[in-house]
C-alpha cells in the first residue's frame, strides 16, 4: 500500500514537472536549475499533501470534542490564509536553498584545504545502514533546535513582539500553527535551515522532516479536548500540552511547554507542565485587538509596529 | 531400479553445478540517496545500497574491477564490486558530480557542479593533484584518447573549458550554447548536448569551431556511443526523446518519444538500451530494433546507470568498451573490435580492450612527452 502510494506520488510529481515546470524553465533559460526545481516540487506537493493530511486528522477531532465553540469563526479563516501562504514550501525552501548555496561555497573554501566537512552519517558510520534511524535522529536534533527558538521567542522583547501575532489568537484551531508574522517566519526558516545544513540533512529527507514536524505542530494547536495519557504526554506534544502554552497566563517570558514535537525538552529544562486537567482559554491579553481579530495584512502591519517599538526600547 | 539412479543423481548434479548468474544493472537514485541493483533478466530489485546524499554519476576503474560511484551531496565516492554489489571502500572527495578516468588510467578528473571546481586526482591514491576553478557549474567531463587534454562543459557559462593534463593549465574556454551538458570525444572532435536548446553541436578542439550537429528536441542532454561503435544514442529531457545517431554523418536515424525524461544510458550484450527516466523513477529498456520499450520501477530521480554482464562468455572488455561504464565519455575512435584489442600491449593496470585503436588526433593536440 505504502509502496503504491509512493509510486503514485512519484508519477504525479514527474508528470507535473514534465508538463508544467520543466517547459517553463526551458522557456526562461533556467534549465541548469531543473534538478533543483524537481526537488522543489516535493516541497510544493508535500505542502498540499500536508494540508490535506492535517485537515483529515484534525478536523474530525475538533468536531468530536471541541474545547471551545464560537458563534463567529471569522478569525479562524485568517489562520487558513496563513496556512496556505506558509505551507506551500516557499519560505522553508528559500531558507534551505539560500543556506545550501552558502554551505556549498563555505565547503568549497574548506575543501581547498583537502578537508571535507562531516555529516551525521560520516561521523557515525553505522547510520549509513539505517537511513530511517538517521532520519529520526535528524528530527530529534531539529526539534531540539525548535524548542530553543521557541523559548527565545518568548525571552527577547523584540522577538515576542513578533511572536505575539501567533499568541493573540483567541480561537485557536489546527490552522493556528501557521499564524506568524512574516519576519518571524523568515527567522524561523533561517534558524531551521542553518541547523539542517550544519548537521547535513539530506535534501531528499527535508520535506519528510517538515511534514512530520508540521503534522505534530498542527495537531498540538487543534481545538480538541485531548491528551495522550500520563505516559504519552511525556512522549509527544498533545493538544492539551500545547494549549496550556497558549493559555492567557503563559504569554511572554513566563511561559511553559515550549516543545514543538517532543515534550522531553521541557522536562529536561524545567519548563514542563503536565497538568492534564486544564484547557485554558487562549490569547495574549497585552496584544491589541487587531492582532486577534484583524485580517492578515492588519496583523502584519501591527506586528511590525510592535516590533519597532520593542526595538526602540519601548513596550511592545 | 534403473530409473532410480538418474532421478537421484540429477538433482544432486544440478545442485552442484555452478548457478548461472544473472546480469546486474546498477541505477543511481539521486533523489533518495540509494542505488538500486536490478536483476537484468527478471527486472527485480536484488539489492538496494544506501548512500549518503545524492549519487549522480559512476565510472568503472581502468582495470574494470570496481565501480566508482560519486555521491555529490555526500562528498564521497565509493567503490563497489560490480559482480556482487559489495561496497569495498569509500573516499572523501569534494562534491563529486561527474567523473572520468584518463584513458591511460593515471588520473581521475572530477567535475563539481555546485562548487565550480574541476579536480584532477591521482587515480591510485585519490590525492588531489590540481584544482581548477574555471567558471560556473562544471558539468560533464571528456578526454582526448591520448589523455593529454580534458574538456568540461560549463553549464552556467554556455561554454566548454579545455585543460592540459601535462602542464595543468587552463587552455581555453569556448562558448557553445546555453547550458551545455553531456560531452563526448568522437573521432577527433567533441559532441556536446546543448540543454538550453534543442540540438547538439560539434566542437573542433583545434580550431574551436562550433557547428550544429543534429537537432533532437528541447533540453538536448547527453550522448553515448553504443558498445559496438556503430551508433550513437542521444537524449533530450524536455521533449522527452531518445535518438539513434549515425556516427559517421551524425544524422538522426531514428527517434523514440519516451516519457519521463531519458538521461543516462547503458547497453546490454543483446544491444538493448537501458536508460534512466529522471522524472518518473523508472528505467526504460528499449530494443532499438523495435518500437516498444518496457519500464522498471527504481528509486526517485534515477540518474547514472551501468549494466554489468555476469554471464559466461562476456568479459570485462564488454563493460569497458561500453559507454555506460564510463559515463559515456571514454574515447571511441572507431567501432571497437568484438575481441579485445590485439595491438601493442596496454599499460600496466589497463585491461585489454579498454583502449581503442589510436584515433586521429589533431596535430595541435599531439605532443611529445
Amino acid at each position: 500500500m505504502f509502496d503504491w502510494m509512493a509510486d503514485t506520488y512519484g508519477l504525479f510529481t514527474g508528470w507535473l514537472f514534465e508538463e508544467a515546470v520543466q517547459p517553463a524553465m526551458y522557456a526562461l533559460g533556467l534549465m541548469d536549475w531543473a534538478e533543483e526545481a524537481f526537488h522543489w516540487l516535493d516541497f510544493f506537493v508535500f505542502g498540499l499533501l500536508g494540508i490535506g493530511v492535517v485537515y483529515l486528522v484534525c478536523r474530525p477531532l475538533e468536531a468530536w470534542r471541541p474545547v471551545e465553540r464560537w458563534e463567529d469563526g471569522s478569525a479562524v479563516w485568517t489562520d487558513v490564509v496563513y496556512t496556505l501562504l506558509a505551507r506551500l514550501g516557499i519560505l522553508p525552501l528559500l531558507a534551505f536553498v539560500l543556506f545550501a548555496a552558502v554551505q556549498v561555497r563555505i565547503e568549497g573554501l574548506i575543501a581547498d584545504s583537502g578537508w571535507v566537512p562531516p555529516t551525521l552519517e560520516s561521523t557515525f558510520p553505522t547510520l549509513r545502514e539505517y537511513p530511517l534511524l538517521a532520519l529520526l535522529i535528524y528530527i530529534v536534533i531539529l526539534d531540539f533546535g525548535e524548542y530553543w527558538r521557541h523559548r527565545f521567542q518568548h525571552t527577547f522583547g523584540w522577538w515576542w513582539a513578533l511572536h505575539s501575532v501567533h499568541h493573540a489568537q483567541k480561537q485557536m484551531t489546527f490552522w493556528t500553527d501557521d499564524r506568524n508574522h512574516v519576519i518571524d517566519d523568515v527567522i524561523a526558516a533561517a534558524w531551521f535551515g542553518v541547523i539542517a545544513v550544519a548537521i547535513g540533512v539530506p535534501p531528499g529527507q527535508f520535506p519528510i522532516i517538515l511534514l512530520v514536524l508540521r503534522l505534530g505542530e498542527s495537531l498540538s494547536h487543534a481545538n480538541v479536548r485531548l491528551d495522550f495519557g500520563r505516559v504519552g504526554e511525556r512522549l509527544l506534544v498533545s493538544p492539551r500540552f500545547h494549549r496550556l502554552h497558549h493559555g492567557l497566563l503563559s504569554a511572554g517570558a513566563t511561559g511553559k511547554n515550549y516543545a514543538v514535537l517532543l515534550p522531553v525538552w521541557d522536562w529536561i529544562f524545567g519548563t514542563a507542565d503536565f497538568d492534564r486537567g486544564r484547557y485554558p482559554s487562549t490569547g495574549d491579553p497585552t496584544a491589541p485587538e487587531s492582532l486577534a481579530s484583524g485580517g492578515w495584512l492588519r496583523q502584519q502591519v501591527d506586528g511590525t509596529k510592535r516590533l519597532l517599538r520593542a526595538l526602540r526600547g519601548r513596550d511592545a | 531400479m534403473r530409473w532410480r539412479l538418474p532421478s537421484l543423481v540429477l538433482p544432486i548434479l544440478l545442485a552442484l553445478a555452478p548457478a548461472a548468474r544473472a546480469d546486474l544493472v546498477y541505477v543511481l537514485n539521486s533523489g533518495e540517496a540509494s542505488i538500486t541493483v536490478l536483476d537484468a533478466v527478471t527486472r527485480q530489485e536484488v539489492r538496494r545500497i544506501p548512500v549518503l546524499r545524492e549519487p549522480h554519476h559512476l565510472v568503472l576503474t581502468p582495470d574494470g574491477s570496481e565501480l566508482v560511484i560519486a555521491d555529490s551531496g555526500g562528498n564521497e565516492v565509493f567503490f563497489v564490486k560490480p559482480e556482487t554489489g559489495e561496497v569495498l571502500r569509500r573516499a572523501r572527495i569534494s562534491n563529486p558530480y561527474h567523473l572520468e578516468y584518463s584513458p591511460d588510467g593515471k588520473y581521475l578528473v572530477v567535475a563539481s557542479l555546485r562548487r565550480d571546481q574541476v579536480d584532477i586526482l591521482d587515480a591510485a591514491t585519490l590525492e588531489l593533484v590540481h584544482r581548477f576553478r574555471p567558471g560556473d557549474k562544471p558539468s560533464h567531463v571528456a578526454f582526448t584518447p591520448d589523455s593529454r587534454t580534458v574538456f568540461v562543459t560549463m553549464q552556467g557559462d554556455r561554454a566548454v573549458a579545455a585543460f592540459d593534463m601535462g602542464t595543468r593549465t587552463h587552455l581555453w574556454t569556448q562558448e557553445v550554447g546555453p547550458e551545455p551538458a553531456g560531452i563526448i570525444w568522437h573521432r577527433g572532435r567533441l559532441i556536446i548536448g546543448i540543454m538550453g536548446s534543442d540540438h547538439f553541436v560539434t566542437l573542433d578542439p583545434v580550431t574551436r569551431e562550433v557547428r550544429h550537429a543534429f537537432t533532437l528536441g528541447r533540453g538536448a542532454h547527453t550522448i553515448f556511443p553504443s558498445p559496438d561503435g556503430r551508433s550513437l544514442y542521444a537524449t533530450s529531457r524536455v521533449d522527452s526523446r531518445l535518438a539513434e545517431i549515425d556516427p559517421e554523418t551524425l544524422a538522426v536515424r531514428r527517434t523514440w518519444a519516451i516519457p519521463g525524461g531519458p538521461d543516462c544510458l547503458t547497453f546490454d550484450p543483446e544491444g538493448r538500451v537501458w536508460m534512466t527516466l529522471r522524472w518518473i523513477g523508472r528505467v526504460a529498456v528499449l530494443d532499438p530494433r523495435g518500437e516498444t520499450w518496457e519500464t522498471v520501477r527504481v528509486g526517485r530521480s534515477p540518474h547514472g546507470i551501468f549494466f554489468k554482464p555476469r554471464r559466461d562468455g562476456i568479459g570485462g572488455d564488454f563493460a569497458l568498451s561500453m559507454a555506460g561504464a564510463t559515463s559515456g565519455t571514454r574515447p571511441l575512435a572507431a567501432p571497437l573490435p568484438r575481441r579485445p584489442h590485439a595491438g601493442a600491449p596496454p599499460p600496466a593496470g589497463i585491461m585489454p580492450g579498454s583502449i581503442p585503436p589510436a584515433p586521429a588526433i589533431p596535430a595541435a593536440l599531439r605532443r611529445t612527452p
